[in-house]
């Protein structure tokens, strides 16, 4: 039983179906990278799995359990489950590092402070921040946001963490010190599923990449495979643009 | 101009103005807090509430800053009676302030709720928070460092221009004090000269007491001289 299916799933933005059927699945410990275009809805296949933008059709099963994105219980519990980085960090700006990372153990799961802030000390310096913790977001560079921000997501304790091109927004010289971090994450075994427009890293971190256009899967594979021999037309000429470079 | 100025009966009295500079400051801190909390709630409805009660929250809004404060505080202390409900002056007062307070504030903090990043809302969601504790975690101290100054200009406006409507129906803060005061020994001039300058030195005092706490509380850079 894969650890995350997802199956058949739409979605729309008001009127606008973005998602046309998407599939695929994620085993444990696997890192599963979705590449393709802009526009052709990776980022939204992300948010779709925690809710923000709602499912119209298809389904999606964690641990074989379907999750109904309709109920508040279900989709509290899917959010247990995954957790999203997004692109812009989106770290709470009005709280320094270390309450930003402890926030939503303390005041959503209710545990106690002492132990959440020793466990997020740890999930710091698992990311090379703990010499930050006091500081507050504005102070930070968008390397160390988006660090914290993987901490933060880290700090519940999910069983698959999204990474929705969290070094997009970045400084070219900034992008090293994230992936370093999603490298020693991949390292310890957590499962992810991120969207990247960073090839080469996409290729050493991942063990299935699913390409997509146009809001539907056009195909699924090991990265050798993907990015060296693509079936489709469609992923030869967008890899043939973007690998040549 | 021949007046001449006999500020001896004023310093014999100053014990009963400091009295109403104290009732005066305390009416307008709560006054102020509490129509904050009636603000905010206002503010939280019209931004995500259902219409029917967005709707009912533009009506107490367009009825209360359309109205003056002094006809609020009269209806509550003469006209409430009619209807068997007999509060205090201090009450009506108070509860007159925060409800005028709280249709100002509701549109100065809706500003607030307005500017709040939708992406540090979308983080706060996927953490599992309810919107309660959104509103508490990222909008709460999103308005209060974003508007920070609106809503300390609006404190003083409450301290000074609304706690004095409370002397018409006999609250003995700092204006109610000078009246009273006055009409024993008709120096009027002299009283509200000294009741003038003690406006200033309590405004001073709020500002630089709300200054502090912002800056401590939630870094706002705000100035101080």
């Amino acid at each position: 039983m894969p650890h995350l299916a997802v199956n058949d799933v739409y979605a729309k933005y008001g009127a606008l179906e973005v998602l046309h059927g998407i599939a695929f699945e994620v085993d444990r410990g696997e890192v599963v990278s979705l590449v393709g275009p802009s526009g052709s809805g990776k980022s939204t296949v992300l948010r779709t799995l925690v809710g923000l933008t709602p499912v119209s059709r298809g389904s999606v099963e964690v641990d074989g359990t379907s999750i109904d994105y309709r109920s508040g219980r279900a989709l509290k519990a899917a959010r247990d489950r995954m957790a999203i980085v997004f692109q812009q960090y989106n770290l709470f700006q009005n709280m320094n590092v270390l309450r930003n990372v402890t926030l939503a153990p303390t005041k959503v799961k209710g545990r106690n402070r002492r132990e959440v802030e020793e466990e997020a000390m740890e999930l710091l310096a698992l990311v090379g921040m703990s010499d930050k913790a006091g500081a507050y977001p504005d102070e930070l560079s968008g390397g160390q946001q988006q660090r914290v921000a993987i901490a933060r997501a880290l700090a519940l304790k999910p069983d698959i963490l999204l990474l929705d091109e969290v070094t997009s927004a970045l400084d070219p010289e900034l992008v090293n010190e994230v992936l370093d971090a999603i490298r020693r994450l991949a390292r310890e075994g957590m499962t992810m599923l991120l969207v990247s427009h960073e090839m080469a890293f996409v290729r050493e971190v991942s063990s299935k990449v699913v390409f997509m256009d146009k809001g539907r899967v056009v195909e699924t594979g090991a990265p050798a495979r993907i990015f060296d021999a693509p079936e489709s037309d469609r992923a030869r000429d967008f890899f043939g643009k973007v690998l040549r470079g | 101009m021949n007046y001449t100025f006999q500020f001896n009966v004023v310093w014999r009295n100053f014990d009963a103005l400091l009295e109403g500079a104290w009732l005066t400051l305390q009416l307008g801190v709560f006054a102020f807090t509490m129509g904050a909390l009636v603000g905010l709630l206002g503010a939280a409805i019209k931004t995500y509430g259902p219409w029917p009660l967005r709707w009912l929250v533009n009506l107490y809004v367009v009825f209360i800053t359309n109205t003056p404060a002094l006809i609020q505080i009269y209806f509550l202390y003469f006209g409430l009676p009619e209807f068997g409900i007999r509060w205090s002056n201090e009450a009506c007062v108070l509860i007159g302030l925060t409800l005028n307070a709280g249709a100002y504030l509701t549109m100065i903090l809706r500003a607030g709720f307005l500017s709040v990043r939708r992406t540090e809302m979308e983080a706060g969601e996927t953490l599992g928070m309810s919107p309660v504790q959104k509103i508490r975690y990222i909008v709460v101290p999103h308005i209060a460092k974003s508007i920070y100054p609106a809503l300390a200009n609006f404190f003083i406006v409450i301290l000074v221009m609304g706690t004095s409507v409370g002397a018409v129906i006999g609250v003995d803060e700092l204006t109610g004090q000078a009246i009273n005061l006055s009409t024993v020994n008709y120096r009027w001039l002299e009283y509200f000269t000294v009741i003038a300058v003690m406006y200033v030195v309590l405004t001073f005092i709020a500002s630089l007491g709300l200054a502090l706490v912002g800056r401590w509380a939630f870094r706002v850079k705000a100035r101080i001289f």
